[in-house]
């Protein structure tokens, strides 16, 4: 006979099994300070194990999964925000901005790590729904899926993600070390 | 090299990071969750201290001075500091009432959280500040009274009126401050909400009928 716990620790099992280094990825994508995103990463954990108390399978594991990392996180910086007066904008915002930071890349190839640590850069300015976008986007999401975690509209999150696909090719396009190949 | 194989290899990059720990136990996860707790009693904790120490002193005017206007205004100050402290253990309750929203979808649980934030900034003045006004507000003017009844307080005149007006003007200065500070943070999160709102184009009450 299972316990009544059994069922939320099996389930919490099998999500992080599935999904575990994804989350890791998305707290870094929140928090780039190694403590906070620790401490983050942990709080996100937390939140997935006490919400599969009220799991229903309305939606699918891996959907589930990312509502609560991200609200998770989301609700984190909301509170870190209010403490830092952080200020963040959209992806339309930064694709206008696209030509000024696109000059800073030309004629150089960047390493991996820089590469890296660019893409964070971009992300951590991003305003949370934008961000949740793209560190969906950067896990191989579709926009059905996207949206689905979201609450957006999947016509809308394929803008979105035309709109990252342009900004990262502008910001990126000198790429990593595949560039000297 | 297409934009294509740029952001594909660009989400190579991303998926092949190395990752932190990526489960916790079963002993981790009780740990972290009455970590969580304690931080959460920690933080009442200092409001309900707060609040003791604003019972304690005024409990300790109202037994030392005689004038009915101070004694009125150390009671209801000490009773301004119990409702603040019983709003607080209140709203404790509701907000772990509300962990259990965390999977609905992130716009839906974001736009949520602004306006409790929103509601909460607004409500400010109503159960922070206002419950001190009547204490605070007949205290001072026991101490004035008290003042100007002693025996050389004709002499001083000036001096009084000038220390009644900076105590008036500062108790005051604070309200209004906090207050002014909480509606423009207020409103910038209403800017979210408007925004989030013409995605979904979900009416939302405005800044003039706050749900309060």
């Amino acid at each position: 006979m299972t316990s009544p716990q059994s069922q939320p620790d099996d389930l919490y099992n099998e999500a992080v099994a599935a999904h575990g280094p994804a989350l890791s990825r998305l707290a870094r994508g929140y928090e780039i300070n190694a403590e906070d995103c620790r401490d983050l990463l942990q709080e996100i954990h937390l939140a997935l194990w006490r919400s599969f108390r009220t799991f229903d399978a309305r939606c699918s594991l891996r959907t589930w999964v990312y509502r609560v990392a991200h609200n998770a996180a989301a609700s984190h910086i909301l509170r870190s925000r209010r403490m830092k007066s952080k200020t963040m904008i959209s992806l339309e915002e930064i694709e206008e901005q696209g030509g000024i930071a696109a000059k800073d890349n030309t004629g150089q190839s960047i390493e991996q790590g820089q590469l890296l640590e660019r893409l964070f850069a971009l992300i951590q300015c991003l305003n949370p729904l934008d961000r949740q976008v793209i560190l969906l986007y950067l896990e191989g999401m579709d926009a059905a899926s996207i949206g689905e975690v979201t609450g957006i509209t999947s016509s809308y999150a394929a803008t979105k993600i035309h709109r990252i696909k342009t900004i990262l090719a502008n910001r990126f396009r000198n790429g990593g070390n595949h560039d000297k190949r | 090299m297409t934009n294509d194989n740029s952001t594909h290899e660009l989400l190579n990059l991303w998926q092949s990071q190395e990752p932190q720990a990526t489960s916790m136990s079963a002993k981790e996860l009780r740990d972290a969750s009455s970590k969580l707790e304690k931080r959460v009693f920690w933080r009442n904790s200092r409001e309900y201290l707060g609040a003791a120490i604003v019972v304690a002193s005024f409990g300790y005017y109202l037994y030392k001075f005689e004038s009915a206007l101070l004694r009125a205004g150390s009671a209801l100050t000490i009773a301004g500091a119990l409702f603040v402290a019983m709003y607080l253990y209140r709203k404790g309750a509701a907000e772990t009432m509300a962990a259990g929203q965390q999977s609905n979808s992130c716009m839906e649980f974001y736009r949520m959280e602004l306006v409790r934030q929103r509601d909460l900034l607004l409500s400010v003045w109503k159960w922070y500040l206002m419950p001190f006004v009547p204490g605070l507000g007949l205290f001072l003017l026991g101490m004035l009274q008290m003042v100007l009844r002693q025996p050389a307080a004709h002499l001083h005149y000036g001096v009084v009126a000038l220390w009644f007006g900076f105590s008036f003007a500062f108790c005051a200065g604070i309200f209004a401050g906090v207050e002014w500070l909480n509606r423009k943070a207020a409103k910038a999160l209403q800017k979210e909400i408007d925004a989030l709102d013409q995605l979904h184009q979900t009416p939302e009450k405005t800044l003039d009928s706050p749900a309060l």
